[in-house]
């Protein structure tokens, strides 16, 4: 099975973790994106509600997984096939929890432009650091999205 | 609005999911979810992910309620924002 290890500086991505674990936290009980049904599915949604923070949970536990001791030893994490996808949605909900919470503040112009530049300067300490948590569950996205798109049938 | 090609000749009343724009999500990872969900090609997915992008929403599947409703579940499950919506609320 294909397996893509991915070296991580331990100085600069270990204090992010705690704020990210606390987000993740967080998420056992609130969905990253609410339910848009209409209110006559009041019922539906309630069951929805219940398997989808499940699932969230499950996905949250898996991205921790990464972070075990080895993390903490060598600054290595290893995608695969098993836990690609999984690790995805978690990057994706705990982004969209970050900018409901965290970043909520900041115009959707102003981060864009910011993610280009990364110049965030002018932000408090707590906003710099949410956006750095932001921009790393970017990054595993766009390395497992590199190099193990669900959609690229994997070679023999 | 664009239809999925293989269920518009669904019964009396059908159902249509949409797929709601966010601003967080990135693009090739909505892309990507459309693909997988609903056997769409590349250029189908992106078309659909630029509608959303710029109106806000796009109609990605049209048919029976079971369906759609499983099919919005798991757009949900994948932190995509969707709803679904019959001919009668149009």
């Amino acid at each position: 099975m294909k397996r893509v290890d991915v070296r991580l500086s331990i100085p600069a991505v270990a204090p992010l973790l705690d704020l990210i674990k606390s987000v993740a936290e967080e998420l056992r009980s609130h969905l990253a994106v609410p339910i848009a049904l209409a209110e006559a599915d009041a019922e539906l949604a309630a069951v929805w509600r219940e398997d989808l923070l499940e699932s969230q949970r499950e996905d949250c536990d898996r991205l921790f997984s990464l972070f075990d001791q080895e993390f903490f030893s060598e600054g290595v994490i290893s995608f695969d096939r098993d836990n690609a996808e999984a690790i995805l949605r978690a990057c994706a909900a705990l982004r969209l929890r970050f900018r409901r919470t965290h970043l909520s503040t900041i115009t959707d112009e102003t981060l864009e432009a910011i993610e280009a530049s990364t110049n965030i300067g002018n932000w408090d300490a707590a906003e710099q650091k949410a956006f750095a948590c932001y921009m790393f569950l970017d990054e595993l996205q766009k390395i497992i999205l590199k190099y193990l798109d669900p959609m690229v049938p994997e070679e023999e | 609005m664009s239809e999925s090609n293989d269920n518009t000749g669904a019964g009396p009343q059908e159902w249509r999911v949409v797929f709601l724009n966010d601003s967080v999500t990135r693009m090739s990872y909505a892309v990507m979810v459309l693909r997988k969900l609903f056997g769409f090609d590349e250029a189908t997915a992106v078309q659909h992910m630029m509608e959303a992008h710029e109106s806000g929403r796009s109609v990605v599947w049209l048919g029976v309620r079971e369906n759609a409703e499983a099919y919005a579940f798991s757009l949900q499950q994948w932190h995509l924002c969707a709803t679904i919506e019959s001919d009668e609320t149009s």
